[in-house]
Formats: structure tokens, sequence, C-alpha cells
């Protein structure tokens, strides 16, 4: 869907007008924020993303929760007419509960190795005096307006999208949920697998802090009540959440078809790293020499070397002379 | 001369065999007063007065697999006084004394206790009770079959190596008997699967109008449904054993004592529900008998719950479509700023400098 030139003109005057066309990296150039059209990526990944670490928990944490899900979920719908197949393949349901188990401590062992892990990193990084919370998980006002941001571009009110950091607000809001979920799954989950137990240290908790509320009564079995519907709903909300948001997001939306490589490499395409984390590849282009090297070179080849930064985009304005709006219906199938 | 001998022992050969084999079959069959002249035959029934279609017919087959195979017809249909019988009005009672005599105690064989402690239950027939609960309560053989009484697949309990050791001090005969009486329940309180236990209670549990008759309380109507949401339920409807079926929790070992929740005696009473439970739950605390076994999440009767299981529908339902709308919304833009579905190795991104590069 080709944007009309006088529409892309438009755009590039209003970004011109607000000066953050242009990044200036020392030793590099003025880079426009739309550079990520013209770069080359490997599909496999340009730049580092992930640790080791983090691919491995990535591997680990999504076999589990895929086990998890087919042994607990007819389980949870065992009147479903599918719910003894699923069953059937795991061996009968009190194989398959114990394979759910299993592959429950497996998960709950990798989330403490990823905590372990990001600590560590943590740890090291200040010590090396390098740790930046922008370049984190943690949640900062800055995601919210991202989101306003992108929103708008996609509607067309902005021109570009926003300059986000290492991880956008998506990604964020995606990492807090499966704390929490994970959190919720392995809390119910051993209260679900430990009634007694469980059943005896938390109401005798409540009643040390208040006799009154807990003599009232009705604490074991709601919190049992609410171990069972939050184990059962977190489970299928995340699964659904999974498959239809996360797969698709990561594999299916165009530019990321038909299969990122990210999270088996642990590095992510070029294109991806100045379209969605334009800071963190700034940051990528003042850690690394080869990334600044091909950044330079690209400008040079470009022509935009000698700009200034604060004109109008060279870059589109050379096409649009040049050009002229009848080359925009130019056949794309013929490239792919 | 040798012809004759041959002669002489092949028939008496054939003799012994024959009374081999007849002794054999009556062993089996234990029918002396032959029965089965006439019920051995598959259409053996009649339109009774009602209307229904009887067959009367009795699988040998079947039968003498039986725990009941030693006992002969006449001793639990003790009001058949002659061939060919009348139309038969009587019921047969489990608490008749029969020939059997049990290895140990050398008694005269009989369900009489467990009758008396059915008697007592809340299942049992009261006298206040009017002609139509009458009628719905379930007596002996609404639960009890005779072809259930089979003893348990070789896969559970090596069957002929536990009771070699037996013989080591007991004769085979009757402790052969006696074994295979007791072995077709170890393991379980019950020979039927706890599935069928389900099935067979849900039968008329399961039931509100016949529920509200006897007046039940609020959850006992909802008993079977409340079931089968818990965790016990769910295993047992997968086909596990692993789990409390209804007789687990609401019979104690006696098996018949089913007794309503107010009742003293009721296993699932407030006072015995501990013990109850620690039948599978070791450590069991005056906490945990609170927990919900029949869990539901009606309003009126779990408030909070049902708040929690609303709210946790909504959260699902908007993360799942707004997240979904986010993408959605998200191609859309981008698709517009000029991103393709490509599968090339350098760029997604078809942009006019490329078209002016090919040129």
């Amino acid at each position: 869907m080709p944007v009309s030139t006088e529409t892309a003109a438009a755009t590039v005057e209003q970004a011109a007008a607000k000066e953050d066309y242009f990044t200036y990296v020392e030793g590099v150039g003025h880079i426009p924020r739309d550079i990520y059209k013209y770069v080359k990526s490997d599909p496999a990944g340009d730049l580092p993303r992930y640790s080791v670490h983090i691919v491995i928990q990535h591997f680990l944490i999504s076999t589990t929760f895929l086990v998890l899900a087919a042994t607990g979920l007819p389980l949870h719908f065992s009147d479903v007419f599918w719910a003894p197949y699923l069953i059937a393949l795991f061996g009968g349901v009190d194989t398959a509960r114990f394979i759910h188990r299993i592959a429950a401590y497996i998960m709950m062992a990798t989330a403490a190795y990823h905590l372990v892990a990001i600590a560590g990193g943590t740890i090291r990084k200040i010590l090396k005096n390098q740790f930046d919370y922008k370049r984190t998980q943690i949640p900062r006002p800055k995601d919210l307006f991202d989101m306003l941001h992108d929103i708008k571009f996609f509607l067309g009110f902005e021109s570009f999208r926003p300059k986000m950091e290492k991880f956008t607000y998506k990604q964020k809001l995606h990492y807090l949920a499966i704390i929490w979920g994970t959190t919720v799954l392995a809390l119910a989950g051993t209260a679900l697998l430990f009634p007694d137990i469980v059943s005896k240290t938390i109401p005798e908790a409540i009643f040390k802090i208040s006799p009154r509320a807990a003599a009232e009564g009705g604490f074991p079995s709601l919190f049992q009540d609410i171990a069972r519907l939050m184990h059962a709903d977190e489970a299928v909300m995340a699964l659904i959440v999974l498959a239809f948001w996360h797969l698709a997001n990561v594999h299916i939306v165009p530019g990321r078809f038909p299969f990122q490589w990210t999270f088996l490499t642990g590095r992510i395409t070029r294109e991806h790293q100045i379209e969605e984390h334009f800071l963190e590849y700034i940051h990528n282009l003042n850690e690394i020499p080869e990334e600044r090297e091909y950044m330079r070179n690209l400008l040079k080849e470009k022509g935009l070397d000698r700009s200034g930064g604060m004109e109008v985009s060279p870059l589109e304005k050379s096409l649009e002379s040049e050009n002229g709006p009848a080359a925009e219906a130019a056949p794309e199938g013929e490239e792919s | 001369m040798s012809s004759l001998r041959m002669i002489r022992t092949s028939a008496t050969l054939l003799m012994v065999v024959f009374l081999f084999l007849s002794m054999w079959s009556y062993a089996e069959g234990a029918d002396k007063d032959n029965c089965l002249m006439c019920h051995k035959y598959r259409f053996l029934g009649r339109v009774d007065e009602t209307g229904r279609t009887v067959n009367y017919n009795v699988d040998e087959v079947i039968f003498t697999n039986t725990v009941h195979k030693n006992v002969s017809c006449r001793e639990c249909h003790t009001y058949i006084k002659k061939v060919p019988h009348d139309p038969v009005t009587e019921q047969v009672n489990c608490a008749t004394q029969c020939h059997i005599t049990t290895p140990f105690s050398k008694e005269r064989f009989s369900h009489e206790k467990i009758v008396e402690t059915y008697n007592g239950s809340a299942h049992a027939v009261k006298p206040e009770d009017s002609a139509e609960l009458k009628e719905a309560k379930p007596e002996c053989k609404f639960c009890h079959l005779n072809p259930i009484y089979t003893r348990v697949e070789a896969e559970r309990i090596d069957f002929e190596k536990s009771l070699n050791r037996c013989l080591n001090c007991h004769e085979a005969k009757g402790v052969t008997q006696a074994y295979k009486h007791m072995i077709h329940r170890l393991g379980r309180k019950t020979s039927r699967s706890p599935q069928d236990i389900v099935e067979l209670c849900g039968k008329c549990h399961q039931d509100v109008e016949l529920m509200k008759k006897f007046k039940v309380s609020e959850r006992g109507l909802t008993a079977v449904e409340t079931y089968k949401q818990s965790i016990h339920g769910k295993i047992i409807t997968l086909g596990g054993d692993d789990a409390a079926d209804c007789i687990s929790c609401h019979a104690s070992n006696k098996l018949h004592d089913i007794y309503k929740k107010d009742d003293r005696r009721a296993t699932v009473g407030e006072k015995n529900l501990r013990r109850t439970c620690a039948q599978c739950h070791e450590q069991t605390n005056s906490w945990f008998v609170q927990v919900a076994v029949h869990p539901t999440t009606e309003r009126e009767e779990n408030p909070i719950v049902f708040f929690m299981n609303l709210s946790l529908r909504f959260a699902l339902y908007g993360t799942v479509f707004s997240l979904v709308g986010l993408m959605i919304l998200e191609t859309f833009g981008r698709k517009k700023d000029g991103i393709r579905f490509l599968l090339r190795n350098g760029t997604s991104w078809l942009s006019k400098l490329k078209q002016k590069e090919k040129k």
C-alpha cells in the first residue's frame, strides 16, 4: 500500500519540523528514522538480543508449558468430547497428572533459573558500571506514551513509530503477565497438589493476624476455590494469548513471516531492531564497531553522509524527483 | 481275546471319563433342582400383567463365574416349592441363610449383617415413607447384580501366586472359596469401578425431580453436578481410579452405612469428616475439612467465588480481544508503512528506493 506523494511529502515535512527524523551518532552520521526500510538483514539475525541463558529458558518454558497445557486442559474440561482422547495420548489420567507435575517442577526450576540469570547479569552490569534500567524490562511512563504514539501511527496520525528501547511496551506487558501468570499458576498449583498442607498454613497465618476473621470461617474453602478457578483461568488465558497473539506477533505478521529465528539464535534482524527498538540500535552502534561500519557505508551509499540532518529527508526527496508517482505502482510480485 | 479285553478296557475308560465329565458339570452348575432344564432357554419369558416383557433366562456360563456359583437356586429363591412353579410374587431376601458355611467360623452364611447396616442407612425404607418413596428407594439388587461378583483381573493381584501362599496352611477346598470371595474387593472399597459407582449413584441422585420428593437439601440436589466439577469428579470422569468416588467418602468400610449429613453416624458428618478425608489426605486437619468437595460457583451460595469467576472471565476475554485487536491494528499500520510478506533474504520492506535500484 504505497503512500501517495503528497502525504509522503507532508509527513516528511512534519517529521523534519519535529527535528527527530535524524539521530546523530558520533562516528556514523545522521541516521534517518526510516532507515530500516533500506537495510539488508540476515533472517537468522544480525544483532545480539538474548543471551544463551534466555534461549535455553525460552525453550524449557515453552516446551513445559505445552506439555502442561496438553495434560491440564483435558482435566479441566473433562466433560468435553476431546478430553478423553487427549488424556489417552498420555496414557490415562493418572499418568497425565504425573507428567503434569513433572513438567510443573521443570517449569518452576526454569523460572528460578531465569531469576538467577537475570540477577547475575544485572549484578555483573552494575559492577562494570554498564547497567541502564532503560534497557531492561522495568516498566516506565515512556512505555505508556510509546503505546499511544504507536496506536496513533497505526491509525495514520503519526509519521513514524516511536523510538523504543530493547523492550517495547508490548514486550514489557507480556513479560509482566508471564511473571504474574507463572506465580499464580505455581501457587495455585501447589494449593491443588497439597490441599492439606496449604489449607493449614494459610488460615493459620490469617488466624495469627486476625483471629476474628479466621473464626468467621470459610477461608480454607475460599482459598481452595480461588486456587482452582485461577489455576485454570490463568492457564487458559496464557494459552489463548500465546496461541493467538504471541505466536502471530513473532512469526506471522509481515516482516516476521515465515519464521523469526531470534528464539533459537538469540539474534535479531537489523531491520526489526531499527524499526521497533531504535534506541537499542543506537546502543548497538555505540557498542559494535562492525555495525558502525555497516551503517556508515550505508549512509554513504545513500548520499546521506554529508547531510546536516535538519532538512527534508534527502532520501525521500531524491526519490520523488527521479521516480515520480508512476513508479509507485510498480509490480511487487516479482521480488517475492 | 485281546479284542474283548480291548473293548472292556476302552468301555471302562469311557465310563470313567463320562463320570468325571458329569461330576464336573454338576459341581460347576450347583443346579441340583435342575432349574436350568427350563431356564437355560434364552427366550424363556412372558409378558406380565403390566405389559412388560420379562426374560427369565439364566446364563449358566455367567452364573458359574459369579461368587454365588456354589449356592443352589432354591437357597435364595426359597419360595419355589414345586416344578413347574407358580408366578413369582416374592423378592429374594439377601438376609436369608444359605447352606454355605464360612471357612473359618463355620457359620451358616448370610448377608444379614449388611442388610442390618443398610436398614439403618439413609437408603432404607422407613415405615413413614409414602408408597412412591418406598418404590424409589434402592434395595440390594438395585446396586448388586450377580455378574459383577467376578474376581479381580490377574493384572491387579496375582491371583494364583497369592493363593498358593494360603495353601501352605489351609485346606485348598475352603480357603479357595474364601479367598476368591474376599479378593475381588481388595485394594478398593468396591469391586465396581469408580466410574460405575458415580453412574450408579447418579442414576437417582442426578434426577432433580426425584430428589425433590425426598426433600434433600439445596446442595444435595446438585450433588452429582458439583462433584463432577471437583478435581475428584474430573479424574474419575476421565477414567482414573486414583481419586474419591461417592462411596469413598459417603460410606465407611461397612459400605452400606450411608446416612444424611446431619446424622451423627454419617461419614461426612462434621465429627467424622476428618477421619474420612484422612483415608487419602494424610495431613488432614480441621482447616482442611472445610474445603468444598462439591464446589459451586453459584452466586447465592458462594458470592465471592462467583464474582471472582466473573471477573476472571472478563479479564480473559478483555485481554485476548484487546491484544489480538492491537496486533491487527499494528499489522494494518505496518502494511500501510510499506512492509510486505516477503520470503527473501535481505529485507521485508519494499520501498520506493528498492524499486529505483532495480531499474
